[in-house]
């Protein structure tokens, strides 16, 4: 199978290539062909498209580069179909892992005995079944979600893997375990499989040039043909299932029935690695319909800019694509939505090796000459945020939901995908998806105990206690009238300060703000106002923090009336700060309503104008009660602490008794002390039985002060004992 | 009449099975009114046992056949399956001595097996072995060889012996308790020795031994849980024992000593159930939060299978999440579950409140009490409040979703946003305008709705937070629910009796509506062509319809409405009733005062919660009575937290499973290692042959009696030991002897030379003799038919000979 050639001269040439118009590609290419890398719509090339050329040059030699240029090619995938619960994805290092895509999380991983030599190079799913006819009588039962998805865990539960020793592999992902090999159909690498719909049949096709159909039932090959004079590189079934396509570099149309070839298309310069029907109906109704004829499909070629539309007709006379779509770079995976009505466009899904996606939507009806560029284009990139540049994160696969409108992607590194359902405005023509994979990916092997995912929690986020504004405003009822609604959603413009006008000026400001000396208390009123227009918060802190109550009175009684609102507005912005602070701002406070109370009455407008101060002062008198409870219970625990501490510190009061009658129950006094030792306040009561023992020593011995000389000095009492 | 059916039950009980001889073991474990089969290797769900009729409450696997499972059910029947391939294969079951069941008043049965041939059998041979038995499959044991059963209760322990029939009851006095509490909690046996090892509410295991005598028996204790054990399990040998609690923590106990021992913690939840599979290898655990995790034999987690977390009470309601279409639900405490349906699993939870969860009685616990999503699922609210009844301490967090990390981020929080519990919250829904005019209403018992808003903050950034906009009362009436319009000019409040309808725009009340007796319990707009109507129903059972035009009511029935719901894609509503034990669905039309679809005696239990999920693509429906069904599908919430959904499908049809004809037949090739050790064993057979070496085992056996006898003679009566070695090497040296006995026969007849090629012969038959033992199994068939052949021939013969006498 060595092609000569292949390697290092199959490859450079191609950059040049892509800029060739379409009529050039058709002449036979210059150079010797390329073997085929992929399989539809489960091959990709993934991120490396730049340095793949480089690293197949790097190795040199014609029959190495063959090798490298399939190892470059990005892992096979599929997603499963209907409704594409899973994905799967043969990774490089030849294990099968199986994805949620709803969670983006790994389900399972499969290893074939033989990863390391037969790596994996294609995969199919299972098809999902013939659709249940709908019931006529459809009686209701509360339905078993589960039972359901028993079914479908059934359906879905094979998938079919090529390997590159031509063995297939049939892998139950329910079960998690390999079902079984098939094994005596090729001998060499396995281009593509593909289920058949209905029948259990499964074909596929290799590098040997031949197609081979397997009865999945029994494992057999039940029929093996040649399909073409070079290797064989994509099939795809037709919409009826009679009908196969096959492409090496021409691709043929056959009859499943007697297996010959039916039609022939050419076209690709290089091998096909994509073939999709993408109508299951004619779109002409005219002629009655036999199942192929009038149907469009897809083909991509590797290193082939252009992806083709054939048309299926009924006449030989057209043999060349219908109509092309251009894209930025090789195709890696396509999918594409099937279009059942006439007026419904198809729209098309096409990844590139660059990693770009590219989206098309256009309604199949005939000729084109002009290839047709895509409706929209996406990108993912980092964020890049800081110093670093944002990066461009590769998109693998790309398949559309059953709703035809959103998006399944599939990007960042093939080892670790992140699978992500999106719905694009597909108006735009160029989407560019901002995704920080670094913190979506965990790489973790070990799967998690619990699926708890911790939410972003930072500094940044505003926290409104009651009190700041925006917590509350002003209780409207019913009952108030009609106000204007003042738009609240702008924050109100602070306006310059004198000193930043001054500044502004140029002026030398210093000598102009030093009042020299102690301030006298009618100075602080004009200090005061003058603070008050600049919003000078230098001014202002000189002034109200005094705690003298007399100046505070004065000054309020001194100021301006005009300056009372703005007083105001500054307390309440104090307020809300500092606990200290508002401490010292209650009490200018108090004097501004007790001198201006006459004056704040008059005012139409004071509810709105004092509503947020009012708000304040309810939040914080509503814990007061909370709090000297608070301050209740803590005081007496922390007098607690303290007078246990002053009483260990305290020396022992002599606690004997100066007189004690001696009862005869003292035996169970002992009998008590006996049960309780085994308590944990063991010591306290040790204790307890040593004085009481002292005491009765003592007892004796008052006894003996009461029977003898009482005049006897203790001292000399002890001595004589 | 349907049948009413759980979602996803709980996972009640769990025992592992393990196909013999292959890789894949199963995990089986009773859910609701199902079994299901588990592949331990995919989470996946293989099968579903389903027939019973009520909660699943044990399930055993036959001791004599792993295919086989036994599942008694609260529908008073026990049901054998087998379990691959789901059929029932008879129903109130056979077995052998020992078949257990508990009857309602708990006692232990013993049911005698009929081999009728009949699926449908009746036990009709019961007899009690125990009285007053614990109401937990964990409090009951068989003994080693099923030779004795114990069971325990409260403070006692009891001990049956099947053979001598003898009754042992211990009992743990309570007096001597030291302020702890020991009475048991689980019991379990060893499976190779006379060991019963107990775990009680204090966290001691105690090991029993010697308790066959009522008076001389020990135990010794294990400490090292500080709560409930709740299970205990014996690894497969009986030399590790597995223990856990509501610590989250599997301990392995080894060889019985307390000073041995293994953990695995951090395993997310209080352990309920311990089972060990019947290979040893794995041991699952059951935990309560409705999650089945899979260890390794050497304590390393493997994977889980997580249902629908259970909460104590769903008080978020049933919200749908637009950008994963799954149902978000309360889960653990202070976390949101987002379970997907489409695929019946749980995508993740969220952990909303972000604090330690402390296992003690007693604790005031915060957990979420509300949430709410925008229209495209960009802003999430929630609601915590602490469980304190008077003085709640609440919080109303936004959070946003940003696509850049793919997951939700904090962005405004705000203390104590009412003064008291939060009724209700909702988003006006918009989906067109965006959302720079996304709105958020909380309504609370403190009398007053809130309307917050997003501002754009002053730094340059353009970050956006939420404040309040817009504080409305209505005559000191408490607010109980809110709801947007469609297009989200007018908003409803209900404010107890009154319903008052806002205007959006300039937050003027526009009009009340009100229908006393009796409070407002759900109010919803209608929708797309009913969006002129305003539905409400109240505590006193009437369900009311506001023409929102004319400001009157259109009409009005008499309904216990419990829950209200409106199905965002089409204009029907939903409404559950709740009367005399049953729930009933009923589906209308705002426009039309007669229902389009009834159903009556939904389930037994009261629904608590519903939901409209939008379905995927819009199902076809012929039948013109679901056509309602047709863009979402409805689900309810029970107040045993059941989750139900209404299906149009039936039963039978969701059952065929489609897709038999895919049932691959397994082929699997054989490995290079079994190709290697298949030809390594038949060339041993061959050497084995060529050698003449027969198999030797069967000479053992044949030299067995002697050597018995020797081993088994008391040494001190036995001769000396050299006289004893030559016999003793002559019984080993019989096989030869044998053989070269037969040899010698073969000489007689035959020249010596030939021998090998008698030996080669020999090995021929042998192969041919293992090839006819495979024809014979293949050849079953055959044979039966060539029986029936030859039947039919007699028959022939009979019949020309009486055609012929006849002559």
């Amino acid at each position: 199978m060595e092609q000569p050639g292949a390697g290092k001269g199959g490859v450079a040439p191609l950059r040049d290539r892509r800029s060739l118009s379409r009529p050039s590609l058709r002449a036979p290419a210059p150079h010797a062909p390329m073997t085929p890398c992929g399989v539809i719509g489960a091959c990709g090339a993934g991120a490396r498209g730049e340095h793949a050329g480089g690293a197949c040059a790097a190795r040199g030699g014609p029959g190495r580069g063959e090798g490298s240029a399939r190892a470059m090619a990005a892992p096979p995938c599929a997603f499963s179909p209907r409704g594409c619960r899973l994905f799967a994805s043969a990774g490089p290092d030849g294990r099968l892992r199986v994805w949620d895509t709803a969670g983006s999380r790994l389900q399972h991983e499969y290893v074939p005995s033989a990863h390391l030599s037969a790596a994996c190079t294609c995969v199919a799913w299972a098809p999902a079944g013939a659709r249940q006819p709908p019931s006529k009588d459809g009686p209701q039962r509360k339905k078993r979600k589960s039972e359901v998805e028993g079914e479908v865990d059934k359906q879905l539960d094979i998938l079919a893997i090529g390997t590159a020793v031509g063995s297939i592999l049939l892998y139950s992902t329910v079960k998690g375990e390999l079902q079984s090999k098939l094994d005596g159909g090729h001998d060499s690498r396995v281009n593509c499989v593909r289920w058949h719909q209905e029948s259990c049949c499964l074909y596929s096709c290799s590098d040997d040039k031949h197609i081979v159909e397997w009865n999945t039932q029994t494992c057999k090959v039940k029929c093996k043909w040649k399909g073409d004079n070079s290797s064989v590189t994509c099939l795809c079934i037709s919409p009826d299932g009679k009908m196969l396509l096959s492409a090496g570099r021409t691709i043929k149309l056959w009859d499943l029935e007697t297996k010959e070839v039916y039609r022939h298309f050419t076209g690709h310069a290089t091998s096909v690695s994509s073939l999709m029907f993408t109508t299951v109906k004619p779109t002409n109704e005219s002629k009655p319909f036999d199942g192929i004829t009038g149907l469009y499909f897809l083909s991509g070629a590797i290193h082939d800019r252009l992806l083709s539309v054939w048309q299926i007709r009924s006449d030989r006379k057209e043999k060349n694509a219908v109509m092309s779509f251009t894209v930025t770079d090789e195709p890696t995976f396509v999918d594409l939505t099937v279009s059942e009505v006439k007026e419904e466009p198809v729209k098309l899904a096409v990844v590139c090796r660059d990693g770009q996606l590219h989206l098309f939507e256009h309604i199949l009806n005939g000729y084109c000459k002009k290839p047709l560029t895509s409706n929209c284009t996406v990108q993912i990139a980092t964020p890049g945020d800081g110093d670093s540049t944002p990066k461009p994160v590769p998109i693998l696969a790309a398949a559309f939901c059953t709703d035809k409108q959103s998006l399944l992607l599939v990007y960042g590194n093939a080892l670790q995908p992140v699978i992500e359902k999106v719905s694009l405005n597909t108006s735009e023509p160029h989407i560019c998806l901002v995704r920080d994979i670094q913190k979506v990916l965990s790489l973790k092997t070990d799967a998690a105990v619990t699926k708890v995912k911790t939410p972003v929690v930072n500094s940044e986020a505003k926290v409104l206690v009651p009190g700041i504004p925006g917590h509350s405003t002003a209780v409207k009822t019913p009952a108030l009238g009609k106000e204007k609604k003042k738009n609240k959603r702008k924050p109100g413009e602070t306006e310059e300060s004198i000193e930043e006008r001054l500044g502004a000026l140029d002026i030398d400001v210093s000598k102009v703000k030093t009042p020299g000396g102690l301030p006298q208390t009618d100075s602080f009123a004009v200090l005061l106002v003058q603070g008050l227009e600049s919003n000078d918060a230098e001014i202002l802190n000189k002034v109200l923090n005094t705690r003298k109550e007399n100046i505070v009175k004065n000054t309020v009684a001194r100021m301006p009336i005009h300056a009372v609102i703005p007083l105001l507005h500054e307390l309440t912005k104090r307020l809300q700060g500092n606990p200290y602070s508002a401490s010292l701002m209650v009490r200018w406070l108090k004097s501004v309503f007790t001198v201006h109370a006459s004056y704040l009455s008059t005012l139409p407008d004071l509810i709105p104008q004092l509503g947020m101060l009012y708000q304040l002062m309810e939040s914080r008198v509503k814990t007061l009660q909370k709090l000297s409870r608070l301050h209740g219970r803590l005081f007496i625990l922390v007098t607690q602490v303290a007078a246990s501490q002053t009483v260990q510190d305290v020396p022992e009061v002599n606690q004997t008794a100066k007189l004690v009658y001696e009862d005869e129950s003292s035996e169970e006094e002992g009998s008590d002390d006996e049960m309780i030792a085994d308590k944990d306040s063991d010591e306290n009561w040790d204790e307890d039985e040593e004085k009481e023992e002292q005491s009765d020593e003592q007892d004796m011995t008052v006894e003996k002060e009461i029977n003898g000389d009482s005049d006897l000095e203790p001292e000399n009492e002890s001595e004589e004992e | 009449m349907p049948a009413n059916s759980a979602l996803t039950g709980a996972l009640r009980d769990a025992r592992q099975g393990t196909n013999e001889g292959r890789s894949a073991p199963y995990l089986l474990y009773a859910s609701g009114d199902f079994v299901k089969v588990h592949s331990v290797n995919t989470e996946e769900t293989l099968g579903l046992l389903c027939g019973h009729a009520d909660l699943v409450t044990g399930i055993q696997l036959n001791p004599h056949n792993h295919m086989q499972v036994y599942s008694s059910s609260l529908d008073g029947t026990i049901k054998l399956w087998d379990f691959m391939d789901g059929i029932p294969i008879k129903y109130y079951c056979w077995f052998q001595t020992d078949f257990f069941l508990w009857s309602d008043t708990f006692q232990l049965v013993s049911v005698k097996l009929t081999k009728g041939a009949g699926q449908d059998l009746e036990g009709k041979e019961l007899s009690v072995v125990l009285d007053g038995v614990g109401a937990s499959s964990k409090q009951i044991a068989f003994g080693r060889e099923d030779s004795y059963v114990v069971s325990v209760k409260d403070v006692d322990l009891q001990v049956y012996f099947f053979k001598r029939k003898l009754l042992n009851r211990f009992s743990l006095s309570t007096a001597k308790t030291k302020g702890g509490d020991n009475r048991f909690s689980c019991v379990v046996c060893h499976p190779t020795e006379d060991c019963i090892a107990t775990g009680h509410a204090d966290g001691k295991i105690r090991l029993w031994r010697n308790f066959h005598h009522k008076k001389g028996y020990t135990y010794s204790s294990l400490h090292w849980h500080h709560d409930t054990v709740m299970d205990l399990a014996y690894s497969l040998e009986g030399t590790r024992l597995l223990s856990g609690g509501v610590e989250s923590v599997l301990v392995q106990w080894h060889n019985e000593s307390s000073c041995q021992k293994d953990f695995l913690p951090r395993l997310g939840s209080p352990i309920e159930c311990i089972s060990m599979s019947s290979d040893g290898v794995l041991c699952c655990t059951l935990h309560t939060d409705n999650r089945i995790s899979i260890i390794n034999s050497n304590l390393r987690f493997s994977r889980s299978i997580q249902g629908l977390i259970k909460s104590r009470d769903v008080k978020t309601g049933l919200v749908v999440d637009p950008r994963t279409k799954a149902l978000v639900l309360n889960g653990e405490p202070g976390h949101l579950q987002f379970y997907s349906l489409q695929s019946d699993q749980q995508l993740f939870s969220l952990d909303i409140v972000q604090r330690q969860y402390i296992h003690q009685a007693g604790l005031k616990q915060s957990d979420l009490v509300k949430v709410a999503f925008s229209a495209r699922g960009t802003w999430l609210a929630t609601v915590e409040e602490s469980e304190e009844v008077a003085d709640p301490e609440l919080q109303l967090k936004l959070w946003f979703y940003t696509e850049e990390t793919q997951s939700f981020a904090l962005n405004t929080r705000i203390n104590t946003p009412h003064d008291n519990h939060i009724t209700d919250m909702c988003f006006r829904d918009m989906d067109e305008l965006g959302d720079d005019s996304l709105i958020l209403v909380t309504t609370g018992r403190d009398c007053v709705f809130k309307v917050w808003v997003m501002v754009g903050d002053s730094d340059p950034e353009g970050n956006v937070s939420w404040s309040c906009d817009f504080v409305g009362s209505y005559h000191n009436y408490q607010a109980t629910n809110c709801c947007f319009s469609e297009d989200g000019s007018l908003l409803a409040v209900s404010f107890e009796e009154t319903v008052t309808v806002w205007d959006s725009l300039t937050w003027d009340l526009k009009c009340t509506f009100c229908h006393p007796p009796g409070n407002i319990r759900n109010i919803c707009f209608g929708r797309q062509t009913c969006s002129k109507y305003l539905i409400g129903a109240t505590d006193y059972g009437f369900l009311c319809c506001w023409n929102l035009l004319t400001c009157a009511l259109e009409w009005n029935a008499h309904l216990n409405v419990v829950v209200l719901q409106p199905d965002p894609l089409s204009e029907h509503i939903a409404a559950v009733s709740w009367l005399s034990k049953e729930s009933s669905l009923f589906v209308f039309k705002p426009s039309e005062p007669w229902p389009v679809y009834i159903q009556r005696n939904l389930c037994k239990e009261k629904i608590l919660l519903a939901a409209f999920v939008p379905r995927d693509e819009p199902e076809t429906i012929s039948s013109e009575k679901y056509l309602w069904l047709r863009k979402s599908q409805l689900f309810f919430l029970t107040d045993t937290q059941e989750l139900m959904t209404l299906s149009t499908k039936s039963l039978e049809e969701r059952l065929t499973p489609s897709s038999k004809q895919l049932a691959v037949e397994e082929s699997l090739p054989v490995t290079p290692f079994s190709v290697l050790l298949g030809k390594h064993r038949r060339q041993q057979a061959q050497e084995d042959t060529d050698l003449g070496k027969p198999v030797v085992h069967n000479k053992q056996e044949q030299a067995s009696p002697a050597v018995k006898e020797l081993l088994h003679t008391p040494a001190h009566v036995l001769p000396s030991a050299s006289f004893l070695c030559t016999i003793f090497i002559n019984s080993l040296l019989i096989s030869k002897e044998n053989k070269s006995a037969e040899e010698v026969a073969d000489e007689v007849e035959m020249e010596s030379e030939k021998a090998e090629d008698d030996s080669d012969e020999e090995d021929v038959t042998a192969m041919e003799q293992e090839d006819t033992s495979h024809i014979e199994l293949l050849g079953e068939i055959t044979c039966k038919l060539s029986k029936s052949q030859e039947k039919e021939l007699r028959k022939i013969r009979k019949m020309d000979y009486s055609w012929i006498s006849a002559f």
